[in-house]
């Protein structure tokens, strides 16, 4: 079967930086894949050549059997939603005229929204549970709303592919749960999910494999318990000596201080 | 977070309640407020006509006396029509910009387009004065190059590595446009062997709307027809790229095409403006404000009511120009500073807040 995404043997630098280097992996339809790495080792601008909105210098980004280069922006962004980190808006839009900008690429520059884009905004918001805030301003709303929204924004262009940068950055632990839980539910709705964290405790149970982004630019792949392991974690992230990283009874990660 | 969320219990959002406003329904009242300021307008002056008059010759009751018909359509009447489209194009051309820049604070004057149309035009104003293009006078071409590169050189000098923080790109636009006005004095001295004095030029830095003839008229209002044919588009893009230059480009926006497209009919409708009336600050800024407080923040729904109140407004401020000081006249780009300048001040501190930069 073809996968969804392939990279085949990808490398992007900016400048004279090499971010990544002849990276190599595929994500299966369906699929629920976790992307960590240290801070700064390029998995946002992996996440941005995985959307097609950076042009890798070397290799190819295959979608679906034909490479993403090649495909038109607008028809990309039909298949394949990035919700960025930030999103700050400089005037009072409301949370519907926010998740309506999802239908960007489905309508062209004079038409307006037609009933099947009502019914996509409609769907978002209620896969994401924001319909009471429809009529809020984004930019009053709290963290982990404004997540839900710019979420609800990703599925109002109705893709295949969805993913996520650092979607449980500045949430506290209740709203992380209930986007694990959101992830979770979309995934069972059959949309495919690459997304990066920082929460390495939050992705057992929740995400079906994980890639590592490792300070080499090399990248490892394999399921939670195959690379959720101590000693490819500390070396991965760095980890300074007095610290050790141990696995509690249920396989999750803790951290524990050294005595 | 904490005081995000009070702050937001306590604020019922007033463009929610604005966003639901019936945009036909302010259209019209609109149009109907230009019709009737545009009528008081040619009405007032140093010769009076009342409106009852003036609709009574409109419809053929009351005939005119020679005199008062020379004065009402030779004078009145294309000063107030032009009045009006320069308003309508600069609140326009701030929407864009505003909506370009991501940044409120952002009008024609402010980022140097206002400036860069002033020399380009006063280059054609002064040194070329025979050159014409298709009926287009130097002083029009030349405001439009002259706008369209400043925005151009503005934009690349406060641009970052891909991106384009507003603090450069604000003061960026402020040295160039100050660069700009100071470089037309340059240019009328050497354009004064040619016989065009001082005078012209002041009058054009402190923005007065002459007695334009019905060519002049004629020439600003297809440029400013073919400016808003492409806003509209602009504009919906300009909804999009509210959200980040990333979520733009992640929607299949050419944020690139946008940006130049937004340069361009910015330009265009600054330079119409500018040819005739010369450099008039804050209605680029305050007019989509007020917008914003009627309709909300969607540019698409913007388009028209900005429009319609920047011509609104400056009729209005005309005629207070012109009636104030009678027979002396005041420069309504003074008048507009009086007005537009306190309002900037309060929409500063205001969203300090939020504009932290």
């Amino acid at each position: 079967m073809t996968p969804l995404l392939y990279f085949a043997d990808v490398s992007f630098s900016y400048g004279d930086r090499v971010v990544l280097e002849n990276i190599e992996f595929s994500i299966a339809e369906k699929s629920c894949v976790a992307l960590i790495g240290p801070n700064g080792i390029g998995k946002t601008t992996l996440l941005h050549l995985a959307a097609g909105m950076l042009s890798c210098s070397s290799g190819t980004v295959w979608f679906n059997g034909s490479r993403l280069d090649s495909v038109r922006r607008m028809e990309a962004a039909r298949q394949v939603a990035l919700v960025p980190q930030q999103a700050d808006v400089p005037f009072d839009f409301t949370v519907e005229q926010i998740v309506e900008q999802g239908r960007t690429p489905y309508i062209g520059l004079f038409g307006g929204l037609k009933r099947e884009d009502r019914r996509a905004v409609e769907r978002a918001m209620e896969l994401t549970d924001i319909t009471s805030l429809r009529n809020r301003v984004f930019n009053e709303l709290s963290g982990g709303e404004r997540q839900r929204v710019k979420i609800a924004l990703g599925l109002a262009q109705e893709p295949r592919l969805l993913l996520l940068d650092e979607p449980t950055q500045n949430l506290d632990l209740g709203r992380r749960l209930e986007l694990l839980n959101l992830i979770d539910s979309l995934n069972q709705e059959g949309v495919t999910i690459l997304a990066s964290m920082h929460d390495l405790q939050l992705i057992e149970g929740t995400f079906s494999s994980v890639l590592l982004l490792g300070p080499d630019h090399k990248l490892m792949s394999g399921s939670p318990e195959e690379i959720l392991r101590p000693r490819i974690l500390e070396s991965a992230f760095d980890c300074p000596p007095r610290h050790r990283l141990t696995f509690a009874d249920e396989p999750r990660v803790l951290l524990e201080r050294k005595q | 977070m904490e005081a995000e969320i009070v702050e937001s219990a306590i604020s019922p959002a007033t463009s929610v309640q604005a966003r639901n406003v019936h945009l036909g329904l302010v259209v019209c009242a609109l149009m109907c407020l230009l019709i009737l300021v545009l009528l008081l307008s040619i009405g007032i002056g140093a010769v009076k006509v009342p409106i009852n008059l003036l609709l009574g010759s409109l419809f053929g009751g009351h005939s005119l006396s020679p005199n008062e018909k020379v004065i009402l359509f030779q004078i009145r009447l294309p000063r107030t029509l032009a009045a009006g489209l320069v308003g309508a194009a600069l609140s326009v051309a701030g929407l864009l910009f505003q909506g370009l820049f991501r940044n409120p604070l952002a009008d024609p004057y402010v980022i140097g387009s206002s400036g860069g149309a002033v020399l380009g035009g006063s280059i054609g104003m002064f040194i070329l004065p025979q050159f014409s293009w298709f009926g287009f006078s130097a002083t029009a071409v030349l405001a439009f190059a002259g706008s369209a590169t400043t925005i151009g050189l503005v934009y690349w000098l406060a641009r970052v590595g891909g991106r384009t923080p507003i603090v450069n790109l604000l003061l960026a636009g402020f040295a160039v446009s100050t660069m700009l006005s100071y470089s037309s004095y340059f240019v009328e001295i050497l354009g004064e062997d040619y016989g065009v004095g001082m005078r012209a030029l002041a009058s054009w830095l402190h923005g007065v709307i002459g007695v334009p003839s019905w060519t002049q008229l004629l020439v600003i209002a297809v440029m400013i027809c073919l400016a808003g044919l492409f806003a509209l588009p602009l504009a919906r893009r300009l909804n999009t790229l509210a959200l980040g230059e990333d979520y733009a480009h992640q929607l299949g926006v050419r944020v690139e095409y946008a940006r130049i497209g937004v340069i361009v009919v910015g330009s265009l409708l600054t330079a119409a403006a500018v040819s005739v009336g010369g450099l008039i600050s804050f209605v680029g800024l305050v007019v989509p404000h007020l917008g914003r407080m009627m309709m909300g923040p969607d540019n698409v729904r913007l388009l028209p009511v900005t429009a319609l109140l920047g011509a609104i407004l400056l009729m209005l401020t005309d005629t207070l120009a012109r009636t104030l000081l009678a027979p002396s006249e005041l420069p309504v780009g003074v008048l507009m500073a009086f007005i537009g300048g306190p309002f900037f001040l309060y929409l500063l501190r205001k969203t300090k807040r939020e504009y932290s930069l």
